[in-house]
């Protein structure tokens, strides 16, 4: 049912990116005693905060200068400015990052120019630092906007170019977890560093009784303003090609820098640790060694598990490399490497690793790509045959559709908890997010081999001792569940019931053993009803039907004529009444198959999801014998033509009817001497074109039918055949051979305790009883919660006895139309009273004095509550 | 109070701040449903988030955002709308404008991104929201609209949500003006005598709870704005005999033009809590003249509210005297968790809404007890500043206000579109009852009491 949506060249399907502000929001984070503010509409912040907010599991206080129409228009410093005042005011800050938006660099804002003033007009606050970053949502992704920010924060600040030394350490985006074991081994170092910019604990705070809404951890500002003024700066990237802050730092400020590999993975790592240990001039301590030791055993152990590993690896370049890094060391093939960022050189970045690691086993189909969407991404990972995804949690819908585990890792991460404590760097870092692929891996394998190899080697084949009933495959879940709740389509469908609408009492065939008689309820087959229904009369049976059965899933059309014969309208109508009643409900529809080529892609449009199609034979000769005649195209066939007919509008039908998508059934009636050796070949012929079930039945002789003297054939018999077919194909084992009309289970028909069921009787309800009616004023429609004077409309009940119902609402201005009495002096009061002269009183939370007597004059009352509009009228009545 | 207020409120903002007072009406004294302030730090989003609030949850629609990417991410099935049909509506749409695009404009980017998805798709129904910068740049969209639609014959709905237009309920407006295009052409003077449910999400199911409730007491549903919607359901609705709003904020003005346009009269109604739920019902069938219905809703309600006094008496030995605190969306919504707070034993003492209107504030302050907070557009500086004050023990809100509560050692319900449960209903009553218990009464709370190692 569901449509496939297919990649698309001019637009974007699921974005596997954001915007700028989000990634500069983030850098501003680590800065000590730093608020932020959006230049732009209120939305961009709150949306903002709401991610980050689920995935660092933190309050996240992100201003906006709340741009509106006038701003836009004429300009929004005003608005900033208050913005900032009202930002220092709440907050406190030392620092203020001012973020533009699409919006603020579309209207052209000229933010230094406002900053500039905003410090004239406020000599007061100038202690506080204002930062500017421009970051249009256009302008690139998240993380673009993460190194606009930090090259601002380094490239506007007014430094202290004094000589000292610290080192400069320039972060990526990482978890505030990662963060923290950054940190950790510059300490283990002895290295003095200064980090750009450190969101380890604003962005994963621990619990504290006097909480700080201003954010207090991360680097000073003073810190960061000594950067000039280092000896080194250390830039940790995976990505050379973005704005470098080392690179400004050492163009303004001549600071020496060293770009260097976030420390994922085994090489990175040793690369991270020989560089620590250069600059400090500390050797490695022994414990680090131990520590690798233990990862590249780690390594070992999960090697040949890892390498069944087909990976997608999603989002944000730094990212992705990192990632491709860990996974092509341990040979986990990336078959799709994909970023959502314009970013060309991904290519020359893990082209070579993904190449090489190809070549190791033989894999060349894999993808990388820039600028992708999700749904470009998911196509991939099929096309690839990926087994493991890699990436955030905006990959989750790709899991659940094609069902591979998705490791989360970086930003965001919306449906796990605990984003901000996800581990990747460092030996003990990459191990974690080792295992967790490993896993991921290990997870399916487990808890499917038994199953897949049983399949493959086991079921079905020569050897298959169970080799009975043949399931089916390529089903929809919809359709699955459907035909696991029909109870003529699976047996476990027992205890669902089911109803069978007499609704097409002409047929355009004669069977011979069949004679289509009405009024007779103590017969059970095909073809008996009591009484032929119109389709409305249909749609009240099965109403009144689903009322007492709720287990009632299903509704059948099975004649007691053909469902596709003259009667076909009346059948259409009345499977358009039921689905408009009860969406929910299942069709199935019963046929001789003569008519199905022209029915059948209109039934599938009207929602049949199950049709069963009567065919006792695949022969022309052998088909020929059953029918008596066959009355088609205003022709009347008989024997050899007949059975041809009959045959192919049936096959073709069928085909039509599964192309469609439809579960088809098919009853072979057992004919002794007729047909009974051929049954096999029917069923083979209805394997092949994919028909989900055949039901082989007993033929049950009929007095006056053509066949009323050909024997029976015996359960016994009709076992046999059942038992050799299913080697075949599944077998329909529970047939009760239903009447028409029949309803309930299929061990149960009740359609004759049910024969003559009315609406209960209605009892006579005005005798005798005073009523009073009520007019409410009401805004909720729930409680009185409106002034008498501010109603527009006045909610009519009706009293009657203890019993109140609702009877309509009134709009009083309809009641002044022209008429003299609302003249314009006159007020709202006058209309009132023409809407309520036929009230005994009024209802509303607060009434004035004035209407209150012009109510009374007209001998009506009111009362001024809040209260729930039943209650207050209940207590009302009492006091009249 | 005048020392906390001076730290934590923004002089523009004290007129939104009210403390319920004994015997005293303020009158309409509440600032409110204005601008939110420059600098704030409003819960509030924006347009645009407004009218894909409301539009989203239809399933089969394409939603196609005309704007720069991060509108379409950060609205990218977020919401817990579910769907019976079609799941297109869980996809993200969007022109992804560039900065060549904003120079040069966004109209030809848009034409060909809607003839491509009419080349690969077969789309019945498509929305095209305009964002802040469009507004801008002027991209005639109406008139693409127009043009597409024409050309393809399926309904083009230009939705004309940049942010900077108003706020959030400007977008609802937006919103249904957009289903008034889809649907009036469909305008009927036949009658089914069946119903549209207006303002129900299907958030984790609710719309079926409350179909389910209609079905038991035999009142047939035409078409539902918007939980599980689909076009072709939609286009019924003109032939309804009655609208029923659940959420008013957002549905009122849908439910007023089509009270004027088509002759369907409407009534406002409330499935979340027993009362509101077993009025709400037999409302409907009365309104519909329905004695029979009106029957069956009274057993049902009956039968179902007999089910769960056990249960609630239950939990009420361990509510009963707790404070919470209470900041959503819009005012109907604050107005009826008052009330549930008030049936469970519990005493609200701090309320505020992002939306609300001058008589939704005059209702609250009729609702509580004195010396409760009523807010309008609270920031996060004021929920921290009142929580903490009032000694709150929970606090209902949406995603952005959990991990506040949290740092502020407050347990939370979430009631908010992502939410995996329903709230509606007497299952809503069920499960409300117990996240407020599960989370006021988890044993982490009495950890952050004892001090240090």
């Amino acid at each position: 049912m569901k449509t496939k949506i297919n990649s698309l060249v001019s637009l974007n399907v699921n974005p596997c990116k954001m915007c700028m502000p989000m990634g500069a929001s983030t850098a501003f984070y680590g800065i000590s005693k730093c608020m932020t503010i959006l230049h732009g509409s209120q939305g961009c912040a709150t949306y903002i905060r709401r991610h980050m907010a689920t995935h660092y599991n933190e309050p996240v206080d992100i201003a906006s200068s709340s741009l509106t129409e006038q701003g836009t228009v004429y300009g929004g410093e005003k608005n900033l400015k208050i913005g900032l005042t009202n930002l220092i005011s709440l907050y406190n800050p030392e620092v203020i990052g001012i973020m533009t938006t699409c919006l603020a660099e579309t209207i052209g804002e000229d933010i230094s120019g406002i900053i500039e003033r905003f410090r004239e007009e406020n000599p007061q606050y100038k202690d506080i630092t204002l930062i500017p970053v421009a970051s249009p949502g256009y302008g690139g992704t998240q993380y673009e906007g993460y190194m606009a920010a930090l090259n601002a924060i380094v490239g506007k600040l007014d430094m202290n170019t004094e000589k000292n030394d610290k080192v400069n350490v320039v972060l990526p985006p990482h978890s505030p977890a990662d963060i923290r074991f950054i940190k950790s081994a510059f300490v283990q170092f002895g290295i003095d560093a200064i980090f750009l910019t450190d969101i380890s604990s604003n962005l994963d705070g621990g619990y504290d009784p006097n909480y700080s809404r201003l954010p207090r951890g991360g680097t000073a500002i003073g810190d960061i303003r000594k950067m000039a003024g280092a000896k080194l700066t250390i830039e940790i990237t995976d990505d050379t090609t973005t704005q470098s802050p080392a690179k400004t730092l050492f163009g303004k400020y001549g600071v020496p820098y060293r770009q260097i590999l976030s420390p994922m993975g085994l090489k990175a790592t040793d690369a991270f640790y020989r560089l620590l240990s250069e600059v400090s001039g500390v050797t490695i301590p022994e414990g680090l060694m131990e520590e690798r030791g233990r990862y590249l055993d780690g390594m070992i152990d999960s090697h040949k598990y890892n390498s069944a590993g087909r990976a997608v690896i999603f989002g944000e370049p730094e990212f992705v490399i990192s990632a491709v890094r860990v996974c092509s060391e341990n040979g986990i093939m990336p078959v799709v490497v994909a970023t959502g960022s314009v970013f060309p050189s991904l290519k020359d970045y893990v082209g070579q690793a993904v190449e090489d690691l190809g070549v190791r086993y033989f894999v060349d189909g894999y993808a990388i790509m820039d600028d992708a969407d999700f749904k470009e991404i998911e196509e991939a990972a099929a096309r690839y045959g990926a087994n493991l995804m890699i990436g955030n949690s905006d990959g989750r819908r790709i899991e659940v559709n094609l069902k591979i585990p998705l490791v989360r890792r970086a930003f965001p991460i919306h449906d796990r908890v605990g984003g901000q404590r996800l581990r990747m760097l460092g030996y003990e870092g990459t191990q974690t997010f080792l295992d967790e692929i490993t896993n991921a891996l290990l997870k399916v394998t487990e808890t499917t081999f038994r199953e897949e190899i049983y399949d493959e080697y086991y079921k079905g084949s020569g050897i298959d001792k169970n080799k009975k009933m043949v399931e089916d495959k390529y089903i929809s879940d919809d359709m699955v569940k459907k035909t696991m709740e029909h109870p003529c389509y699976n047996c476990a469908g027992h205890k669902y019931a089911r109803i069978h609408l007499p609704v097409a009492p002409s047929c355009n065939v004669q069977c011979n053993y069949c004679v289509r008689k009405f009024d007779c309820p103590n017969e059970s087959r095909p073809g008996v009803t009591s009484s032929i229904l119109t389709p409305e009369e249909a749609l009240e049976r099965y109403k009144t039907v689903k009322a007492k059965l709720p287990n009632l899933t299903v509704v059948g059309i099975a004649g007691p004529g053909d469902s596709l014969a003259e009667n076909y309208p009346q059948v259409k109508r009345t499977i358009e009444l039921i689905r408009e009643y009860d969406r929910d409900v299942t069709f199935c529809l019963s046929t001789n198959g003569l008519m199905l080529p022209f029915y059948a892609n209109e039934l599938a449009d009207l929602g049949v999801t199950h049709i069963t199609v009567t065919m006792s034979a695949v022969d022309p000769k052998i088909s020929g014998k059953i029918y008596k005649y066959v009355s088609y195209m205003g022709g009347i066939y008989e024997g050899d033509a007949a059975g041809a007919i009959m045959i192919s509008n049936q096959m073709s039908g069928l085909r039509m009817l599964l192309a469609a998508g439809v579960i088809c059934k098919v009853n072979i009636v057992t004919l002794k001497g007729i047909n009974e050796h051929h049954i096999p070949e029917v069923v083979q012929t209805c394997k092949d074109m994919g028909v989900y079930i055949t039901n082989i039945m007993q033929m049950v002789p009929v007095k006056g039918s053509a066949f009323e003297n050909l024997p029976m054939v015996s359960n016994l018999e009709i076992g046999k055949l059942r038992t050799e077919c299913g080697t075949i194909m599944k077998q329909m084992l529970h047939c009760r051979q239903c009447r028409a009309d029949a309803i309930g289970t299929l061990d149960n028909d009740i359609s004759v305790d049910l024969a003559g069921f009315a609406p209960e009787e209605k009892g006579n309800k005005d005798k005798g009883k005073k009523h009073m009616l009520f007019a409410v004023a009401s805004k909720s429609g729930i409680n009185v919660d409106l002034h008498f004077g501010h109603a527009r409309e006045l909610y009519i009940y009706e009293y009657t006895d203890g019993d109140v119902r609702f009877l309509e609402k009134r709009d009083v201005e309809k009641y002044c139309s022209g008429n003299a009495y609302c003249s314009e002096q006159d007020d709202k009061i006058a209309k009132m009273l023409n809407a309520l002269s036929d009230c005994n009183g009024v209802i509303a939370m607060r009434i004035g004095e004035s209407p209150k007597h012009k109510l009374e004059d007209k001998g009506i009352f009111s009362w001024s509550t809040f209260d729930k509009i039943e209650n207050a009228i209940m207590n009302a009545a009492k006091q009249v | 109070m005048a020392e906390l207020q001076r730290k934590n409120v923004l002089g523009e903002r004290e007129k939104s701040i009210l403390t319920k007072q004994a015997g005293v009406c303020s009158g309409t004294g509440m600032k409110c449903d204005t601008d939110s302030v420059s600098g704030s730090v409003s819960q509030r989003a924006c347009v645009y988030c407004g009218a894909r609030v409301v539009l989203n949850p239809i399933t089969d629609a394409y939603h196609i955002i005309h704007g720069p990417i991060g509108c379409s991410s950060y609205t990218w099935d977020i919401r817990g709308s579910l769907t019976s049909g079609e799941d297109i509506y869980r996809n993200s749409f969007c022109t992804d404008l560039r900065e060549t695009d904003v120079i040069f404009g966004g109209a030809l980017k848009l034409e060909s991104a809607i003839e491509e998805l009419m080349s690969k798709n077969h789309p019945k129904l498509i929305f095209v929201y305009s964002t802040c910068i469009v507004g801008v740049i002027g991209d005639d969209v109406d008139a693409i609209c127009r043009h597409m639609s024409e050309k393809y014959s399926i309904p083009m709905v230009p939705v004309k949500s940049p942010g900077f237009s108003g706020n959030k309920s400007t977008g609802y407006r937006m919103a249904c003006d957009a289903i008034m295009q889809v649907i009036s052409p469909y305008k009927t003077d036949k009658r089914t005598g069946g119903i549209n449910i207006l303002g129900d999400y299907n958030l984790a199911g609710e719309m079926w709870i409350i179909k389910n409730y209609l079905a038991k007491i035999g009142i047939p549903v035409v078409a539902s704005f918007t939980g599980d919607a689909s076009y072709d359901e939609m286009i019924k609705a003109p032939s309804a005999s009655l609208n029923v709003v659940q959420c008013a904020g957002s549905s009122t003005y849908l439910a007023n033009r089509m009270e004027e346009e088509f002759g369907i009269p409407y009534i406002k109604v409330s499935f979340f809590g027993i009362e509101d739920t077993a009025s709400s019902l037999l409302r409907i069938a009365e309104a519909l003249g329905n004695e029979e219905a009106r029957e069956k809703g009274i057993r049902f309600c009956d039968k179902e509210t007999g089910k769960i006094q056990d249960f609630l008496n239950m939990y009420r030995s361990n509510l009963e005297g707790k404070k919470a605190a209470i900041y959503v969306g819009g005012g109907f919504k604050a107005i009826s968790l008052i009330r549930q707070f008030a049936f469970l034993g519990m005493k609200t003492v701090v309320v505020g809404t992002q939306t609300g209107k001058k008589d939704d504030y005059e209702i609250i302050e009729s609702l509580v007890d004195e010396d409760t907070i009523i807010l309008d557009d609270a920031n996060p500086a004021e929920l921290e500043a009142f929580m903490k004050e009032k000694e709150a023990d929970i606090l209902v809100g949406g995603v952005k206000e959990r991990p506040l509560a949290y740092k502020l050692g407050i347990a939370f319900c979430d009631h908010n579109h992502e939410r995996k449960h329903a709230l509606a209903g007497f299952e809503g009553v069920i499960n409300f009852t117990r996240e407020i218990n599960e989370s006021m009464n988890s044993p982490v709370w009495s950890y952050i009491k004892e001090c240090g190692l």
